[in-house]
Order: structure tokens, then C-alpha cells, then sequence
């Protein structure tokens, strides 16, 4: 049984829009959890400016846990979890939940990467003017880091949105669940090749801002 | 203005003891340019740190006006920071914002008042001539530029106190030169107390007034710049003094002496200030029956007083030449040079 395409199209369109429905609430929740993580994670280390070894050892090693993990697991191992916080195990909001806890540590990860790259030189320096370390995290790091940062979660939301094609798994919908429903299952391969088409032409534009984004705040 | 008494400061690595700086005593005083020379790893990185307590002395006590700044809660020792500026071989400027935003930076996270901050960046950047360049990035600066920067930045907040951390290191000499007569300005026109660390002996011979060598985390040598430069003591200070004056005698030279035999009479004459402007050769060469032969000299400008050395060969009667020499060594320094010697 063929489907017309073009008759297909608005379930196309609502797939494209769960994509990136998912893509885009995960990735903010999961920036506001993994930003303030990847901070921890450079100023609780070893010569960090609020050392604390402890601390440091304990969520450098809760991130790897959770970096470990398999997405494809992770989706179905924290079901209850996700029914706690949604309220459902099944549709697009249940697939956010392990969308986020996917990517926050991984984004932690990049912050940290980010802010990393901010020589120690300029934070010494900041130091030396009295700064307070509030004031060296949001008047120095982050600023210095933005530009590195911004480059880093364009790299997370690609993740985010090959992630978001597994979601279907739990009901989530989106371009991957269509393509594996129709395209796949169903060798529907018109509908896979529209789907892998718009699948490719967010991944460009999302890479493209990035871009733009990094080297204009480079430049402000 | 800074003391330093009996500091130690003492890293544990692998179980081992490392004193980058042991029981330093120095003491600087207000107004005056302090260089402290030493090789790499010497540990004068580690001291320069330990005035603002970017390193925590682990030994003795660091004194800045009268106070020891590790009895301070962390916001007085913010605010004595303040007080302290600080400049560095790689400059660690905001790469993010503008050349006046660099330099607003210190007052803005002192809560100074937008009016007041803008006043005193436009002065600062004049001082330091950089008033054309206050809407760009650092990456679009310069290595001098970015210096200028970095000084402009340390003194916005009006500091007693400038730390420099090799702050020409990374410039080439006629930048240097450019960015220690900047220093020399700061100090005269602002009276602020320069404390400067580097590897560079024309550095410190071009503006301190005193210096300190240091050697594995001591100061081996302290004195006057003059003093230091016309005779050092250490071996290492001596290493130091050779790479901007040549004291030794080219071998060329000592062949030639050699060649001709330890008959001849070789002096090694150091003049030392008014020496310096006084023709004491040409007037043994008038009053006695000698010849002068100059084989080798340099002359140099420390602290703006001359200083120098020739080696001469003295031609004659051997009566005549101990008479050149005992006339002569009224107003200078004369040293017998020994072929073998140098």
C-alpha cells in the first residue's frame, strides 16, 4: 500500500514539528541543568577557584554515569521516573524526560570543555583585582567562554536531534519515529527519504546558527 | 612599603619538598622600581605572587604598608587587591571586550559608578596613548598595545602597587623599551612602587633603581642597580651582568697577549662616574714615557651614571709603567690582566 506523498505531507509536517518540539525543550532544560553542572565541574577542581575535591569527585563521576548509559536504555530504564514527572510514559513530553537527562551531563561535559578553554592567566588576573568568584564565573568565564559555548550546544542539539529519532520507541513521535514507522517498516522508502532530507536540512541550519551566533558574539 | 620577612613558600610534589622561594627577606621601598632577575624556575613567579597572595607564603610574613595580608577575611584581602595592580608576560586581557571595557573592568566589579568609570578610562587610555584604539579587541592589538592595555587596566583602580610578571618578556627590545619608559612614567608621575620580576638584565638595567637575583627560590645578591652591574659578587649574578656587558676579553684578543708574551704590561681600567669624563689615558701618555694601546672597552649608562672598562696595553719602560699605573689609579680602577687570566 502506497502512500502519496503529497497527501502524506501533513503528517510530515506534525513529525517535523515534534522534532522539534522535543529537540528544543530538551535542550533548554537541559542547558539550565548542564550549565550550572559544567561550572561546578571547573571551579570545584583541583586549582579551581571554589576547590573542592569531594564535590568534584562525586559529579565528575555521577556526569560519566550518566554519559554511559545508551540512550536507548536510558529511554526505557527511567520510565517510572518519567511517568513521575510527566505524568505519562508514552507521547512527546514523556520523551522528553530522558532526552534531557541524556543530554544535561553531556552538555555539562561541553561547558566544561568551553570554559576550560579561558586561560588561567586572565582568570588569575581577575583574581588579582579583587574580583569576588561570582564575579570571575559571570563576568569572566562565562563571557569569555560564550562564543565556545554557543559552538558546543550546536553540537549538543545535533546530538539532541539524533537522540529525538529514537523517542519514538516510547511513543514521542517525530521525524525518527516516522521514518521508522512508514520508511521503514512499511518501505515507504518516498517517506524515508523525506524524512532523512528534513532530518539533514535541520542539522545545517541548526549548525549554520550556531555558527553565526558564535562569531557574532566573538564580535560583538 | 613591601616586606618580606622570612618567606618561604613550599609546594609538596610526589612527596617531596619543593621550595620555589625560601626565607626570602627583601624589603621594597614606596616609590621605588624593584627588579627581581632571575633564570626560569629560580622562583621569582612564586614571589611576585606571594605580595597579593595569589600564592599563600607557607614560611614568615609578606608585609604590604605595615600589614600582613593573610590575616585578612577574603573580603579585605578583595579590597587591599584593589590597591595592588598587576601586570603579565601574556597580558590575560578579556579577549571578549573592547580595549575600554578592559580597562573598566576592575572599577565595574568595584561597583565604581558609570560616570566615574568612563572619566577614568579616558584618562587612563590617554596616559597610556591608547585613546585611539578604546573601541577594539585585544586580538586586533599589538604585543605592546596589549601591554598598554594591561598597565591602563592595573592602574584604574589607582593602585600603591604595580606587579610585573616578565611583562616585557614576550615583546621584542624596541617594544620593551617603549613599555619599561611607560613603567618609569607611572612610578614618577603617579609615585607608585614598582615590583618587577624578570629574566632580562637590560630590563632591570634600563629602569630599576634596585634589583635582587635570585637562584633556586633565594636571593643570592641585593643591591643597587650600580652596584650590582660594576661588581657582582655570585657567580650567577655575574652570568646575569655578562649578557648586556662584556666583561671578559674576547679570546681573539687574549691570543694576541698571549702571542706576544707576559712581558707586556695588560691593565684592565674600570671608570666609574666622573672617571669616566676624565682623559686619564691620554694624560700618561703625556706624562710618562708610555704608549697607550686600547685592545678592548665597552662603556655603558647605569641609572644614568657612566660605567665602564678598557683594557689597554701600556708600552715602556717597566719604571715608567708602574709610575703611569700608581698615577693613574688615583681616580680609577686598575687591574694587572694576566694572559692566562683573562
Amino acid at each position: 500500500m502506497q502512500v502519496d506523498l503529497m497527501e502524506f505531507w501533513p503528517r510530515i509536517l506534525q513529525a517535523t514539528n515534534e522534532t522539534l518540539l522535543m529537540v528544543g525543550i530538551s535542550l533548554l532544560a537541559a542547558t539550565i541543568i548542564g550549565l550550572p553542572l559544567g561550572i561546578s565541574l571547573v571551579v570545584t577542581r583541583s586549582g579551581g577557584l571554589l576547590e573542592n575535591k569531594a564535590f568534584f569527585r562525586i559529579l565528575n563521576s555521577v556526569v560519566n554515569f550518566f554519559r554511559s548509559i545508551p540512550f536507548i536504555i536510558l529511554l526505557v530504564a527511567i520510565l517510572p521516573l518519567t511517568r513521575l514527572i510527566v505524568g505519562t510514559s508514552i507521547g512527546t513530553a514523556a520523551a522528553v524526560v530522558p532526552l534531557v537527562i541524556f543530554s544535561a551531563p553531556y552538555i555539562a561535559r561541553l561547558v566544561e570543555s568551553s570554559l576550560l578553554e579561558v586561560k588561567s592567566g586572565v582568570i588569575e588576573a581577575a583574581e588579582a583585582m579583587g574580583a569576588t568568584p561570582w564575579q570571575i564565573i559571570f563576568r569572566v568565564y562565562i563571557p569569555e567562554a560564550l562564543s565556545s559555548m554557543v559552538l558546543n550546544l550546536t553540537i549538543a542539539t545535533i546530538g539532541l536531534v539524533g537522540a529525538s529519532a529514537m523517542a519514538g520507541f516510547v511513543g514521542g513521535g517525530g521525524l525518527g519515529d516516522l521514518a521508522i514507522a512508514y520508511g521503514y517498516q512499511r518501505f515507504e522508502t518516498d517517506i524515508m527519504i523525506a524524512t532523512v532530507l528534513l532530518l539533514v536540512l535541520i542539522v545545517q541550519i541548526t549548525q549554520t546558527i550556531g555558527n553565526i551566533l558564535s562569531k557574532r558574539i566573538r564580535r560583538q | 612599603m613591601i616586606d618580606f620577612q622570612g618567606v618561604s613558600k613550599v609546594y609538596e610534589h610526589n612527596g617531596n619538598d619543593l621550595r620555589a622561594v625560601d626565607q626570602v627577606d627583601l624589603t621594597i621601598q614606596k616609590g621605588e622600581i624593584f627588579g627581581v632577575i632571575g633564570f626560569s624556575g629560580a622562583g621569582k613567579s612564586t614571589l611576585v605572587r606571594l605580595v597579593n597572595l595569589l600564592e599563600v607564603p607557607s614560611e614568615g610574613r609578606v608585609l604590604v604598608n605595615g600589614e600582613d595580608l593573610t590575616r585578612l577575611p577574603k573580603p579585605e584581602l578583595r579590597k587591599v587587591r584593589k590597591r595592588i595592580g598587576m601586570i603579565f608576560q601574556h597580558f590575560n586581557l578579556l579577549e571578549s571586550k573592547t580595549v575600554r571595557h578592559n580597562v573598566a573592568f576592575p572599577l565595574s566589579i568595584a561597583g565604581t559608578p558609570k560616570k566615574e568609570i568612563n572619566k577614568r578610562v579616558e584618562e587612563i587610555l590617554d596616559f597610556v596613548g591608547l585613546t585611539d584604539k578604546a573601541d577594539q579587541y585585544p586580538d586586533e592589538l599589538s604585543g605592546g598595545q596589549k601591554q598598554r592595555v594591561g598597565i591602563a587596566r592595573a592602574l584604574a583602580t589607582s593602585p600603591d602597587i604595580l606587579l610585573c610578571d616578565e611583562a616585557t618578556s614576550a615583546l621584542d627590545p624596541e617594544t620593551t623599551k617603549s613599555i619599561l619608559k611607560l613603567l618609569r612614567r607611572v612610578r614618577d608621575e603617579y609615585g607608585i612602587t614598582i615590583l618587577m620580576i624578570t629574566h632580562e638584565m637590560n630590563v632591570v638595567r634600563e629602569v630599576c633603581d634596585r634589583i635582587a637575583v635570585m637562584e633556586s627560590g633565594r636571593v643570592i645578591e641585593q643591591g643597587s642597580i650600580f652596584d650590582l652591574f660594576s661588581n657582582p659578587q655570585h657567580p650567577t649574578t655575574k652570568n646575569f651582568v655578562r649578557t648586556v656587558m662584556e666583561n671578559e676579553i674576547p679570546a681573539s684578543i687574549l691570543e694576541g697577549i698571549e702571542k706576544r708574551g707576559a712581558s707586556r704590561h695588560i691593565y684592565r681600567v674600570t671608570f666609574v662616574d666622573e672617571s669616566a669624563g676624565q682623559p686619564v689615558l691620554s694624560q700618561i701618555a703625556k706624562k710618562f714615557a708610555v704608549e697607550v694601546n686600547v685592545l678592548f672597552g665597552q662603556i655603558t649608562e647605569l641609572q644614568g651614571i657612566p660605567f665602564g672598562h678598557l683594557v689597554v696595553e701600556l708600552q715602556g719602560e717597566d719604571k715608567e709603567v708602574l709610575k703611569a699605573i700608581d698615577y693613574i689609579q688615583r681616580t680609577v680602577t686598575v687591574q694587572e690582566v694576566k694572559a692566562h687570566a683573562g
